[in-house]
């Protein structure tokens, strides 16, 4: 399906998940979740995995969707939208895009095997995930998306492994389009959405969701902490369509890791008396082959 | 038609003729024939349907879920571990009252594994919010499901159709297996009403604070309870149209004047009717309660067919562990407190783990119960195998 | 309360949202900020008014409207003013200030092209004032007096109006023509103009005060001092004030082939130039040095470029004269100690420095006072007048601005004085004490997010070649091109203004913030925002502030 570059880079603002939710204030998935349904616009069928999201946003009786969503569990979400997607075919329904959303746990590890099942046949479904780098929802316990060193109710003494390369794996699926964005870049992350969504097949965007009451930072500060996020080399943005990887954004200006690490809470241990020099090293070290690897 | 066909094929011939629109199902030891031939019918054509080959049972009741949710008419089927693998899929597709059906080709549980035939995990899941129906033979396996469809999606409530595995699953037995022009005048297509449609936006999976989950479940419930004049119904309306009788509440054979009364559900009932018919002969009179609805459970009637009975025995491929047999604490619950008194109800479990149940272990069982009333005893357990201290 | 649905599935068309707004503790406001432009405009420009509708709306009329609005001679201040508002343009600490003063003579110039009218706000008053003097402070009393409807005539002393901005400036700085013009449209707003009648002589402040409800004296400091050395009176020396008019009265000034000029402020650097392209060698005599000058720096620059020499530590004795006229100065070189009074470093005279120099000519720039001919006046110090803080003198219903008051100033702030005045003035008259409205505090460039924002160069304003400029007395400066001005007012920052960028608009999680449909800009829905302030923090012109909740 081709779309013209005029709706590919128009900002889309419809409130299409709205106020009324009970996420932090400053949420990066709330404003993460909102620029993605408003990019796809009314005719969405929103599967949600349980965590954040779907807790704050789906209560009975107020939810704040204003497009269909359909939540059944923790796991599913990418099955439950292979389903809706077999039924659209079956019942010659459509077209619809049909988005299924879910953060850490529901991406990665409990619900690894539904996801990697969805890529593998095919289905034309998107699916998003929040990464804000723990299991939030239920008390900000570590996931395999934690980074290495952030202090976590379940890694107090700082997590000893690292990230995930989740986007990676999904391209080695197979699948047509993966790519990352983070919430700064608002234009960016809507423009991916909209390329994704005129693609026919499996895709996968994955996004960082910084959260304030896990990273431990006010509010205010999301938007910046992406941008460092970006600058240091951390997150890599980039796109792979069709297994090649495109449109990497340079870094226009590297920032070393301190500045990004500082700001957030959960790295306040390396800081203090005792810290760990040698894990902000280790921190910087990673940050050093994201650039190499990915050319930043 | 009538043919000679395998128990699995002829379910799948059935569920085809109903014309779901997604099937998925992950295979799994004594299913794989039903899905086998539903993928075999829908790769030549003769269903439209998408066949999804999903990685584990949970994906397959979660893809069902879904399409569910979308507005098709969504089908799978499981057994034993794959069943309790789903299980959270399972309690969440009742909660949103879905109206899918499964089958369910009950199957022992692990540990240790097995692949024969018990009731232990439809059992496992009798207080989701499910609809039981327990098939008799293939024959009324097959029209079950076809009541099945019909009953979900008029009480919004999910149907799984019980039947043995291998014993009736593995059979080749004569079956009159509906054409398609009798389905389709018997089940009309499916008019989905709760369902995700951007037309109209609904949310689907909310979740409930304490305010609102009791309301619920209590809903849930009373729509079990008020399914009973549904799948009656339906089974009545199946009898005018096929011209049998075919699930329903409970059968019953030879009740009227019987001494001693069994109850019992799925394959086992042929082998008891059979006895009965023996019993009879030498001048014992035996009757037999059989239940197709488990859930919801027929207490009214069990309790009206019964009453004047003194002594019955009931016998299940199924234990709660600690406790004893559950079908017998469900029947022993369905008379008044206060007449039980010098009413006998004697609880036998039987056939765990595929064992053979013959007909001389049911005649063993009767001669017992009219001496004496039995709490709970293991039927042809073999005594030799057990050590002195696990006795 | 509503049943529960089936299945708990909820229509999501008619759902009532929570009010998440009762969990904030801070919460986010609109708040509009003085930029700095504004605040160090003299005359009390909206430069960001005008930077804005140029950059937003490409629109020169409507940007010229806002410049008039406060400014009656946005052509001739764009001209000559020195810019303090560029030097507080918050984009130099990113990239380089706003070309501001370029933009300002492209808006005056097209409002002279297209031959724009200022329009009166109130319909004609009975009440009349009189102003004395017709330079930037008088002219811009009387244009904000018309305005507001009252009935105002000027009395010049000279033949033709325009103050300093007539007699005052050279040419190639600012064209008679430009002036003409501006004062021709206030004129147009049916104020009367009497010149040739100097108050206190011809007609006396008295008589003003009984036939005029008010009176405002803009008079200027005009009167040439010279320094008291022997020689001052011979026929070839001047004043700096009286060689201007000469020659900006259209006189050819015989001025020989070597001309000296003593002193170090604007003044000086006019005549050093004036007399450049009378064709003369000019060189320019100072006690102190460069640093010490008190000539605007761009003036200093061009003089410098005009290859007119600076004789620093430089201080004349006494002129030779011979027959009468003046053939040169004796001077003594100085060195400078500790500060004086002025806060300016003394300068001490080296002994047996003294050295002769040739001059044909000798101008003495070397201050200014105001010609108090015929008015009797408090003033400060016997030089400057009197005024309180409402520009009123020690004169009941008489006020002064400008030179006279300020000392020896720009036009800028003759200018800003003329529009407070008129506005105390129209007070007086009516009775009201009003004081004047507090600013909102000003934006400094810490506050401001540019993360925004590219280094973009700043317009660089072309000058015709040095030899060509020496040719005449035409404009150094040719027009500007109206796109690249439009582009330079694009690099605005809208300090405290909202430009709508749309950032609060797309970064609130919470969807709180509306497009307000009543001022066109955004407002904030109470009811559900939670106060994180990311959009705050995000706001690249600090338009909004985060503050206590109620």
């Amino acid at each position: 399906m081709t779309i013209s570059a005029e709706e590919l880079n128009r900002i889309e603002k419809k409130d299409l998940f709205t106020s009324g939710h009970r996420a932090c204030g400053g949420c990066g998935q709330a404003l993460a979740a909102r620029l993605v349904q408003d990019a796809s616009g009314e005719n969405t069928i929103a599967c949600v995995a349980t965590g954040c999201l779907e807790v704050f946003s789906s209560p009975y009786p107020d939810p704040s969707w204003r497009i269909p969503f359909l939540h059944s569990l923790f796991e599913n979400a990418s099955a439950v939208a292979s389903g809706v997607e077999a039924a659209y075919k079956a019942l010659k329904k459509g077209p619809v895009n049909i988005i299924a959303q879910g953060g850490d746990g529901s991406t990665a590890d409990i619900g690894f095997q539904s996801i990697s099942g969805m890529f593998e046949r095919g289905h034309n479904v998107l699916y998003v995930c929040y990464d804000n780098e723990a299991y939030m929802n239920t008390g900000v316990q570590r996931s395999s998306f934690t980074p290495l060193g952030a202090r976590t109710s379940t890694t107090p003494m700082g997590n000893k492994t690292r990230k995930k390369n989740l986007p990676l794996i999904a391209a080695d699926h197979g699948i047509p389009y993966v790519a990352t964005a983070t919430v700064d870049d608002f234009r960016d992350l809507q423009r991916k959405v909209k390329t994704a969504l005129s693609i026919e097949g499996p895709k996968y965007i994955h996004i960082l969701a910084p959260c304030p009451l896990g990273w431990g930072h006010h509010g205010e500060l999301t938007v910046k902490i992406c941008r460092l996020a970006k600058d240091t080399g951390l997150f890599p943005i980039y796109e792979i369509i069709d297994g090649k990887m495109t449109n990497v954004r340079k870094i226009p200006a590297k920032v070393p890791v301190e500045e990004y690490l500082k700001l957030q809470g959960r790295f306040s241990h390396l800081f203090k008396k005792g810290g760990s020099k040698e894990t902000i090293a280790e921190i910087q070290k990673i940050a050093n082959q994201n650039i190499e690897r990915y050319n930043l | 038609m009538l043919k000679q066909i395998e128990g699995s094929h002829a379910v799948a011939e059935a569920v085809a003729k109903c014309r779901p629109n997604v099937i998925s199902a992950y295979p799994i030891t004594p299913q794989t024939h039903i899905v086998e031939e539903l993928a075999s019918i829908v790769g030549k054509g003769e269903l439209d349907a998408e066949y999804v080959n999903v990685e584990s049972e949970f994906s397959a009741a979660s893809v069902v879920l879904g399409a569910s949710a979308a507005g098709a008419r969504a089908y799978s089927a499981t057994t034993s571990q794959g069943l309790l693998l789903m299980s959270e899929v399972v309690y969440c597709i009742a909660g949103m009252r879905l109206p899918i059906v499964f089958t369910v080709a009950n199957r022992a549980i692990s540990a240790p594994l097995s692949i024969w035939n018990d009731q232990q995990d439809s059992m496992a899941l009798r207080d989701a919010g499910w609809i039981q129906l327990h098939a008799e033979d293939n024959q009324e396996a097959t029209d079950l499901h076809i009541q099945a469809f019909k009953i979900a999606e008029e009480t919004h409530l999910p149907v799984m159709v019980c039947m043995d595995g291998f014993i009736l699953t593995h059979a080749f037995e004569p079956v009159d297996v509906p054409d398609q022009k009798e389905v389709d005048s018997f089940l009309p297509p499916f008019q989905p009403t709760n369902i995700v449609d951007p037309r109209w936006p609904r949310g689907i999976g909310l979740f409930a604070d304490p305010r609102f989950y009791m309301e619920t479940r209590y809903i849930l419930h009373r729509a079990m309870e008020k399914s009973e004049a549904t799948i009656k119904k339906v089974s009545g309306d199946f009898a005018k149209a096929f011209g049998r009788d075919s699930g329903g509440f409970i059968k019953t054979y030879k009740l009227k004047d019987a001494d001693v009364v069994v109850i019992s559900m799925g394959s086992l009932v042929g082998t008891i009717k059979d006895l009965i018919d023996q019993l009879e002969e030498e001048g014992k009179k035996v009757g037999l309660l059989q239940i197709c609805s488990y859930r919801p459970f027929p207490r009214k009637e069990i309790y009206n067919s019964l009453k004047d009975k003194m002594n019955i025995v009931v016998v299940e491929k199924s234990i709660s562990l600690g406790r004893g047999g559950i079908l017998a604490s469900d029947v022993r619950w369905s008379f008044p407190r206060a007449e039980k008194k010098d009413r006998n109800i004697s609880s036998f479990i039987a056939g765990l783990g595929g064992r053979n149940i013959t007909k001389n272990d049911l005649r063993y069982m009767v001669e017992k119960v009219e001496k004496e009333p039995v709490e709970l005893e293991f039927l042809g357990l073999k005594k030799e195998l057990i050590s002195k201290k696990d006795l | 309360m509503e049943k529960l649905p089936l299945g708990l599935v909820m229509e999501l068309r008619n759902v009532v949202p929570y009010k998440t707004g009762s969990w904030r503790t801070l919460m986010p406001i609109n708040v509009m900020h003085t930029p700095p432009c504004n605040h160090s405009c003299p005359a009390g420009n909206d430069i960001r008014g005008f930077l804005r509708v140029l950059a937003e709306n490409k629109d020169y009329e409507q940007a010229w409207h806002i410049l008039t609005r406060t400014n009656p001679f946005p052509a001739v201040c764009g001209r000559v003013c020195p810019h303090p508002c560029e030097g507080g343009c918050n984009r130099r600490d990113f990239d380089e200030p706003l070309a501001i003063n370029c933009a300002e003579r492209a808006v005056g110039d097209y409002g002279l092209e297209n031959n724009l009218k200022h329009k009166k706000l109130i319909d004609t008053r009975k009440e009349k004032v009189v102003v004395v003097g017709s330079g930037p402070a008088g002219f811009s009393c009387a244009f904000h007096l018309a305005k507001r409807g009252f009935q105002v005539k000027i009395y010049e002393a000279n033949s033709e109006p325009g103050g300093m901005m007539r007699y005052g400036i050279p040419s190639y700085r600012q064209p008679n023509y430009v002036l003409k013009q501006e004062i021709d449209n206030i004129l147009s707003l049916g104020v009367e103009l009497e010149c040739n009648v100097k108050v206190g002589v011809n007609i006396s402040l008295d008589q003003l005060r009984n036939e005029y409800d008010a009176v405002f004296l803009g008079v200027g400091a005009q009167k040439g001092v010279s320094i008291d050395i022997p020689g001052k009176d011979a026929e070839n020396v001047f004043t700096g004030v009286e060689f201007l008019k000469q020659v900006n009265t259209g006189k050819w000034v015989e001025v020989g082939n070597d001309v000296v000029v003593i002193g170090g402020g604007n003044t000086a650097m006019d005549c050093a130039r004036v007399a450049k392209r009378l064709g003369a060698n000019v060189s320019i005599v100072y006690r102190r040095t460069r640093m010490e000058m008190p000539a605007i720096t761009a003036e200093i620059d061009e003089a410098m470029e005009e290859r007119i020499m600076f004789r620093y530590h430089t201080n004349p004795v006494k002129l030779v004269l011979d027959e009468g006229r003046v053939v040169g100065l004796l001077c003594v070189q100085m060195e400078l100690r500790e500060p004086d009074a002025s806060g300016r470093a003394r300068p001490v005279p080296i002994a047996g420095s003294e050295a002769f120099i040739p001059a044909d000519t000798v101008i003495m720039a070397t201050g200014q006072a105001v010609d108090y001919d015929g008015i009797e006046i408090q003033t400060v110090d016997k030089r400057w007048i009197y005024t309180n803080e409402y520009f009123m003198t020690d004169m009941d219903g008489v006020f002064a601005g400008g030179d006279a008051v300020a000392g020896l100033e720009t036009v800028s702030l003759a200018i800003g004085h003329g529009m407070r005045a008129a506005s105390a003035i129209e007070d007086y008259i009516e009775g009201n004490k009003e004081g004047e409205l507090a600013q909102p505090p000003v934006v400094i460039s810490r506050e401001l997010n540019t993360y925004y924002y590219q280094p973009v160069k700043r317009y660089e304003k072309e000058a015709r070649p040095i030899h060509m400029r020496l040719k005449g007395f035409k404009e150094i400066y040719s027009d500007f091109d109206p796109d690249d001005i439009i582009a330079e007012a694009e690099r605005c920052f809208s300090c405290g203004l909202c430009f709508d960028c749309g950032n609060c608009y797309m970064y609130c999680p919470d969807n709180a913030v509306k497009k307000s449909k009543t001022t066109g800009y955004y407002e904030f829905d109470y009811d559900f925002c939670k106060g994180c302030g990311l959009c705050a923090k995000e706001c690249p012109c600090h338009y909004i502030q985060m503050t206590l909740e109620k």
